[in-house]
């Protein structure tokens, strides 16, 4: 199991790294530099300006500055733009709220995805299967930006029950909407994935041996069946957790509730690089490390994938 | 009932007997994909919508960047929905005709759609279906790649080229294109992989065939199924990527519009009761959304060869 | 009274393109320790004969008719007290080990859970008694060998695994549906050399699924030939095989390989097994029959007694039946 970790550790150091240096180049290439402005900054302290965030130096020593600077200090270096906040500042602020409202998310999408899922499976072709087919079909169109509008009309609007935006330190009536509008359409796609996936089980073969041991229903459903239609649903986890955090910045701008996806949106209108950098990264090590945790998960369960 | 019916009806049919045995898979398909009253039902859909994208400019005098003069100023009174006034969905804030928007938002949307899809199913196909065919030390490396280029957090990487590089229809096209073609690598893989031991490529292989050609002439044709149903299940996931950039303003450029761009609009006048802004473009983005994920579905059962 | 009593089962399933009959009308009994050879292709019904008396059909399925157990009729229990029938007194072995065996769960887990459910024994207990049956079924070095997962054993190994789960509550019957087909030759013998031990040693009643009539003769008395969802013909396994009263069964017993005879090809049935979905009018068979003749494309043959053990539906007597 040990070897197996390093392994993925293998790929996945690599891989931030080409992410880091990538998005640097992009940066790098962009036309048109941070300092630019309506007015014209003085020969003299333009170059001091470069001087100071490093800018003057060759790429290279640049990139590799800047990747010591994050991997041993953790430290993104300060915004181009708030000149009093540095990177890091910006995250310790934002990055609470997007994981509160997230982790939330991911909860509900998946326990109400799969158990509608495998409730659907086991009662195949009843009415409790068209409803959960129905709701999973009808959620599959309704992406966060579709949902929270909805919702704020309904909730807000109509029927004056929940606050339509801010955060107030998470208290539960301003993070049900964004954890609602956040998770709805992966639910419907975690609960297509474990319907059709229990289903194909539960015609396996070894279902059928379960069957004729004379093991209760419920036993041969959660002991025998669960682990292995799980599985698919297990590894779409990972592209689910990524679609999560790209959807926080429309949370973020739709129910202003001060995550960082509503800096990234507003340091990338205003070229905020230093700041688009590091949320970039962040996630982007947030989503490798997550992928990582589904593959040892995925090879936990999976007896035949040898590490 | 119903099961007796279809009995009686396939007994029909066994009784001409030879001429099935003639029927070719895609006609087999496409007797399938009939059957299927959720996927036609999804097909006379997206032709509509298609007619209306293509020639809905036609039944308005208004045109998408014409401002409305009179109803400027009360478009909560007078920007209502009205055939007296021609705006047949009304007008957006600015006082411009949401019918003539909504036409030419469904022209950005569709085609971000299908040319999205087209660049994942392309480059996907041929990336996939080489590593497939080589195999083992290629397939390894090529396979790795993908993996890593999974983890990345795409849209953030297309929002990071749209701000640097400036927005441009064509960068979000290709941009939103590049994102999915991942996941059509990954399918035409293992698909090329089953094909790959078949005996007709085998013995493409044995006459001395070169392997570019036998992934063209072999591998490829009989890759399509697969992937078309799964390109007719990319284009909602394309339309709903443009619909979410354009929803954070980073999309299409004013005067033109989509329905990411009209959604959010919309929905940004809600609070003042003018709810058919975000009404017309929603639904027309729903039905069409759940039309392709018909039509998707449908053509996996009419094609899927586990049903066969 | 037989231990095992079937009469007139029918088997149908709803699918797709309408319905489809599998079984039609077969009635057999099975006494305590006697075994019985259910012969026939794929697709003549007999593994869904099989399923359908415990109630192990796919969902799509259902059964009319009646299936006794020890007098009391089980046909279409519920799944509940099924499940009291099941693994207890009457266990069943699959076709194929590979995929019959939970891919996901070590074998101990496997097994222990029929001891712990059926015989309220504790885990260590069962799991004592699941290496003595390994052991029983020749499984090298049982006691560390069950911790692992069935990938981890050859097929042969694993179709005794099954053998071996089948036998921990000592049942009294054991249904073996084609136990032997997924396998290697002298793997086969090996199995089947062990049921038939297994089967001395435990006296228990077997019913052995299969379209190899090879196997057949050496383990069971009696023998029933299913086509097209029906009995061609009954009888004891030494009847069938010197006098066939049924073309069908002459076509399978040409189809054997013998080493007395020198045969360059061997002979096979021409044709293939019908269309489950068409309504048959007259004799599944006809369509295949050398000896068919017109009453056979309308009117089913009935199944008729002849002599103190034997039945056959054709029509046909039994002095045409010949090479």
């Amino acid at each position: 199991m040990l070897t197996f970790i390093i392994k993925r550790l293998a790929v996945a150091i690599p891989t931030l790294l080409i992410l880091v240096i990538f998005s640097y180049l992009i940066m790098y290439a962009a036309p048109g530099g941070p300092f630019d402005s309506e007015r014209q900054l003085p020969p003299q302290v333009m170059a001091n300006l470069m001087a100071k965030y490093g800018l003057d130096q060759p790429l290279i020593v640049q990139i590799a500055r800047y990747v010591w600077n994050v991997v041993v200090h953790f430290d993104f270096g300060p915004s181009f733009i708030y000149k009093d906040q540095t990177v890091n500042d910006i995250i310790r602020q934002g990055f609470p709220v997007t994981l509160t409202y997230g982790f939330w998310s991911f909860v509900v999408a998946t326990s109400v995805g799969m158990s509608l899922g495998i409730l659907a499976a086991i009662y195949h072709n009843s009415w409790l299967d068209y409803l959960a087919v129905g709701i999973s079909v009808g959620a599959q169109v309704l992406p966060n930006f579709v949902m929270a509008p909805i919702l704020v009309l309904t909730f807000t609007l109509w029927l004056g029950w929940l606050p339509g935006g801010g955060w107030q330190g998470g208290q539960w009536q301003y993070v049900i909407m964004p954890v609602i509008a956040l998770s709805t359409s992966f639910m419907a796609s975690i609960s297509r994935l474990t319907r059709s996936s229990m289903l194909e089980v539960l015609n396996a073969n070894y279902i059928r041996t379960a069957r004729a041991k004379g093991l209760p229903m419920r036993r041969v459903i959660f002991r025998h069946a669960l682990k292995p239609a799980l599985l698919p649903v297990i590894s779409y986890l990972g592209p689910a957790f990524v679609g999560m955090i790209t959807g926080s910045v429309v949370i973020d701008i739709y129910f202003s509730t001060g995550g960082i996806g509503i800096f990234f949106v507003n340091s990338a209108i205003n070229r905020d690089y230093s700041v688009i950098m590091g949320i970039t990264i962040l996630t982007g090590a947030l989503t490798v490390l997550f992928n990582l945790v589904v593959d040892i998960l995925y090879a936990w369960i999976d007896p035949k994938i040898r590490y | 009932m119903l099961t007796s019916r279809t009995a009686a009806r396939s007994l029909e049919t066994a009784e001409i007997g030879p001429a099935i045995e003639g029927r070719s898979l895609w006609a087999d398909a496409r007797i399938r994909f009939f059957r299927n009253k959720a996927a036609v039902a999804g097909l006379i859909v997206l032709i509509f919508v298609a007619l209306f994208a293509l020639f809905g400019s036609h039944l308005t005098p208004w045109s998408n960047e014409e401002v409305d003069w009179s109803v400027l100023g009360n478009v909560e009174e007078a920007g209502r929905p009205s055939i007296a006034t021609r705006h047949f969905f009304g007008t957006d804030a600015l006082g411009r005709d949401l019918f003539a928007r909504t036409v030419q938002g469904t022209q950005i949307s569709l085609m971000v759609g299908l040319i999205g899809a087209m660049i994942a199913v392309v480059v996907g196909t041929i990336y996939g279906a080489t590593a497939g065919y080589y195999g083992d030390r290629v397939d390894n490396i090529m396979m790795r790649i993908v993996d890593v280029l999974m983890s990345v957090p795409y849209m953030f990487v297309l929002i990071l080229l749209l701000v640097v590089f400036g927005r441009s229809v064509l960068l979000l096209f290709v941009g939103i294109g590049l994102i999915s073609w991942l996941d059509m690598a990954r399918i035409a893989r293992g698909q090329t992989l089953s094909i790959k031991n078949k005996e007709f490529v085998e013995a493409a292989h044995a006459i001395g065939v070169r392997p570019a050609t036998i992934i063209r002439r072999h591998i490829v044709p009989n890759l399509l199924g697969v992937v078309i149903v799964y390109a007719t299940l990319l284009v909602p996931n394309m339309i709903i990527y443009e619909s979410f950039i354009s929803f954070l303003g980073l999309g299409v450029q004013e005067p033109l519009t989509s329905w990411g761009a009209l959604i959010s609009d919309g929905a940004s006048q809600m609070q003042y009761g003018t709810l058919w802004m975000l009404g017309f473009p929603l639904f027309f983005f729903v039905i069409t959304l759940f039309a392709f994920f018909f039509v998707g579905d449908g053509l996996r059962d009419a094609l899927d060869p586990k049903d066969r | 009274m037989a231990l095992f009593e079937i009469n007139d089962l029918s088997v149908q399933f709803d699918t797709n393109d309408g319905t489809v009959s599998a079984v039609n009308g077969v009635s057999f009994d099975v006494n305590e320790g006697d075994t019985l050879a259910i012969v026939g292709e794929s697709g003549s019904g007999k593994s869904q004969t099989a399923f359908a008396t415990i109630g192990l059909l796919a969902r799509n399925g259902h059964s009319t008719g009646s299936v006794k157990w020890d007098g009391k009729e089980i046909l279409n229990l519920p799944e509940g007290q099924l499940n009291k029938i099941r693994s207890s007194e009457i266990a069943m072995i699959f076709q194929d080990p590979m995929t019959s065996l939970n891919p996901y769960l070590k074998v101990s887990a496997q097994m222990e859970e029929v001891l712990t459910l059926h015989r309220g024994m504790s885990r260590r207990e069962a799991r004592a008694e699941c290496v003595r049956m390994l052991d029983a079924v020749r499984i090298p070095d049982a006691a560390a060998r069950i911790t692992m997962y069935p990938h981890e054993f050859s097929g042969g190994m694993r179709q005794r695994i099954m053998i071996a789960m089948s036998l921990l509550c000592r049942p009294r019957l054991i249904i073996a549906d084609e136990p032997t087909t997924a396998l290697d030759v002298t793997v086969q013998a090996q199995i089947m050399d062990l049921l038939r031990d297994i089967r001395y040693e435990f006296n228990t009643a077997m019913i052995l699924i299969t379209h190899d009539l090879g196997i057949v003769a050496g383990s069971c008395e009696r023998t029933m030939v299913m086509y097209g969802g029906r009995i061609m013909e009954r009888g004891t396994t030494a009847e069938i095989f010197a006098a066939p009263t049924h073309p069908y069964t002459l076509g399978l017993l040409d189809a054997v390989p013998r080493l007395d005879r020198r045969e360059d090809v061997l002979p096979t049935i021409p044709g293939e097994p019908p269309d489950m979905l068409r309504a048959v009018t007259g004799c599944p068979f006809e369509p295949r029959c050398p000896l068919a003749f017109e009453r056979c494309i309308s009117v089913v043959p009935p199944l008729e007694r002849l002599g103190e053990t034997r039945v056959r539906a054709c029509h046909r007597n039994p002095e045409e039946v010949v090479r």
